[in-house]
């Protein structure tokens, strides 16, 4: 008896120190993981005084929101926030569109050609996007499309279709054939198949493909650099990125101005977590 | 199966309604061939207008010279701006950078994304925040994150040197950011904490597929959690594991975000990638063409290194 009481005890202790282990490694990664954005926010509510010192303050001593007005004068960050927010959207509207209807044909339809096609479109997304840069940027130059939301959403839109196209193509070969075989039964022809059937019940794709293209789209930065030359056209990373402030290290005004940008991702995360998962994931298991 | 339809007439019983929906489409009637070359047409153009003719601009346009926005003519100098680059010896630098970028944060990716796709490939109570707090490095944009850790890293106030100092690592604060290698070993680990969730999501992707029977049937013939990993897991990750590949390994030959926002390449070009280079000698020295002969150079690597990796580990699709 007293032995099989031991057993119990040592597996209990066994089973302890396995959630113990398995729950500390999970907080340590995820506090590593959020860390620097934390410390962001520390060091935007301290004292302009109180960012410069060594050894490090961990919490700011009366805490102000003065970094956040600095910044807030200096550069418009909620109109880089707008700038970004339209070019995501934008991107990711015409690339669930084009993605859909390309994705169909891939994975449903029988015709020639298939393969060529399906290399040329996933092959476009090894290519790299400085290799295309100088002459879109010509291109756009002559076409007025420099400091235009179009001069972006178009070729952000082009560089991120193979993956839409990808995660609908994905998504529709693991569609029963029954589901278009009743459709046709019905006298539905193959475009209204497609329009009546297939669509709508591809919305977790096409949210799927939405967010991931618009994260792209949002965070992107060799393009709007380029293509963004006024300040009031600037997305918000650019605007982060070029954000110099008045004073030569204003690390507190640095930190607010990065915060408020966060803060729209952050929100973003929490709400389409999920579905951010469920796109990458679907990219892996295709 | 488009003509089989065709002969259907909907059952009376159907409602008038549905009927009048269903006559909108009837007119549409394609093969599957027609319908395909429909569908596909917008895509497959505005691929080979926004994709393909600039990168053959690119490869025309390392021919000429190219200087200072069309402003003198161009002219044919074949060769030479490739020629210019190989003499370069900032050119090389950048190479040696981007290849040790690349193929040091990658792999290390690799491992340390499939370590926690496999702690995250279970329930538990809080996953749904533990993920997103471990997906937060991925969705902030590298070049802000580059910021941040520029702050980080500070040489004098960092928090990095105020941990290491208080652990007992260093006993006084390190430049990191203003010395050559420690400059490029910072932009290493801040590419490994930013990427490695993603690494790890696609992974766990390919972990879900695995069927649950092939591990049940490994413990029957008495395997242990090990060979079940080597001889279930990785096998059935193949796959995965080329699409996490190609999705790292490509971006981090073309970073730039980060030694922009990071050290805007320096010291002394230790940061400098071959994209930011590139982008310096296109958008600061107007070399035009020189900045497309770079260009050129950096999609041969590029479609180089997906071709190893498809050839490696593609396996034709059983369907």
């Amino acid at each position: 008896m007293a032995t099989r009481d031991r057993g119990f005890e040592i597996e209990t202790f066994q089973w302890v120190g396995k959630k113990v282990g398995f729950y500390g490694s999970i907080f340590i990664i995820a506090l590593v993981s959020v860390f620097p954005i934390l410390w962001m926010l520390i060091t935007s509510l301290k004292q302009p005084a109180n960012v410069v010192t060594f050894p490090v303050n961990y919490l700011p001593q009366d805490p102000t929101l003065q970094n956040y007005r600095a910044a807030l004068e200096q550069a418009p960050f909620f109109r880089y926030l707008l700038n970004s927010a339209i070019v995501a959207t934008g991107t990711a509207v015409l690339d669930v569109f084009l993605g859909a209807l390309a994705g169909y044909a891939l994975s449903r339809l029988r015709f020639r050609f298939k393969l060529p096609v399906l290399l040329l479109i996933l092959g476009t997304a090894m290519l790299p996007f400085i290799a295309r840069l100088i002459p879109l940027f010509s291109l756009a130059r002559s076409w007025g499309l420099l400091n235009n939301y179009l001069g972006l959403i178009i070729p952000y839109a082009a560089f991120q279709l193979p993956f839409a196209v990808w995660i609908f193509q994905a998504y529709f070969k693991e569609l029963p054939d029954s589901l278009e075989e009743a459709g046709l039964m019905d006298g539905l022809s193959r475009v209204g198949v497609l329009f009546r059937i297939i669509l709508p019940v591809s919305a977790p794709a096409m949210a799927t493909a939405a967010i991931i293209v618009f994260i792209y789209a949002w965070n992107e930065f060799l393009f709007a650099l380029t293509f963004m030359t006024e300040d009031s056209m600037r997305t918000i990373t650019v605007g982060i990125a070029l954000y110099q402030g008045e004073f030569q290290y204003p690390w507190g005004t640095i930190s607010a101005a990065v915060f408020m940008s966060v803060v729209p991702l952050i929100l973003f995360m929490l709400f389409f977590q999920r579905k951010v998962v469920e796109g990458l994931t679907a990219t892996g298991k295709a | 199966m488009a003509n089989t339809a065709e002969t259907s007439s909907g059952p009376a019983e159907q409602a008038a309604g549905r009927q009048n929906r269903l006559e909108r489409y009837r007119d549409l009637r394609f093969t599957e061939e027609e319908l395909a070359v429909i569908l596909l047409t917008p895509v497959v153009s505005f691929l080979l207008a926004v994709s393909f003719y600039p990168i053959f601009d690119t490869v025309v346009g390392s021919l000429y010279t190219g200087y200072v926005l069309d402003i003198e003519p161009r002219q044919f100098v074949g060769l030479e701006n490739y020629a210019k680059l190989w003499n370069s010896g900032d050119f090389w630098n950048a190479m040696k950078v981007s290849l040790i970028y690349t193929f040091v944060s990658v792999p290390i990716e690799l491992v340390l994304g499939l370590g926690l796709a496999l702690l995250l490939n279970r329930q538990f109570r809080g996953k749904y925040f533990a993920q997103a707090a471990i997906l937060f490095p991925w969705a902030i944009p590298t070049v802000i994150n580059a910021r941040i850790w520029a702050w980080m890293f500070n040489g004098q106030y960092g928090v990095v040197n105020d941990l290491l100092v208080r652990i007992g690592i260093i006993e006084s604060p390190f430049p990191f950011l203003a010395k050559p290698d420690a400059a490029l070993g910072a932009m290493l680990f801040i590419t490994i904490w930013k990427t490695s969730s993603f690494m790890a999501l696609i992974l766990l992707a390919g972990l879900q597929s695995i069927p649950d029977h092939l591990y049940e049937a490994a413990r029957m013939d008495g395997a242990s959690r090990i060979r079940q990993f080597w001889d279930v897991t990785l096998p059935l990750l193949k796959p995965t594991l080329l699409v996490a590949l190609i999705f790292r390994t490509l971006p981090a030959f073309q970073a730039f975000g980060l030694p922009f926002g990071l050290t805007g390449g320096g010291p002394a070009g230790a940061t400098t990638t071959l994209v930011l280079y590139d982008h310096q000698i296109t958008f600061n020295r107007l070399s035009f063409g020189q900045g497309s002969a770079a260009a050129t150079v950096i999609t041969l690597i590029a479609l180089g290194i997906a071709m190893v990796y498809v050839g490696t580990l593609y396996e034709p699709e059983v369907r």
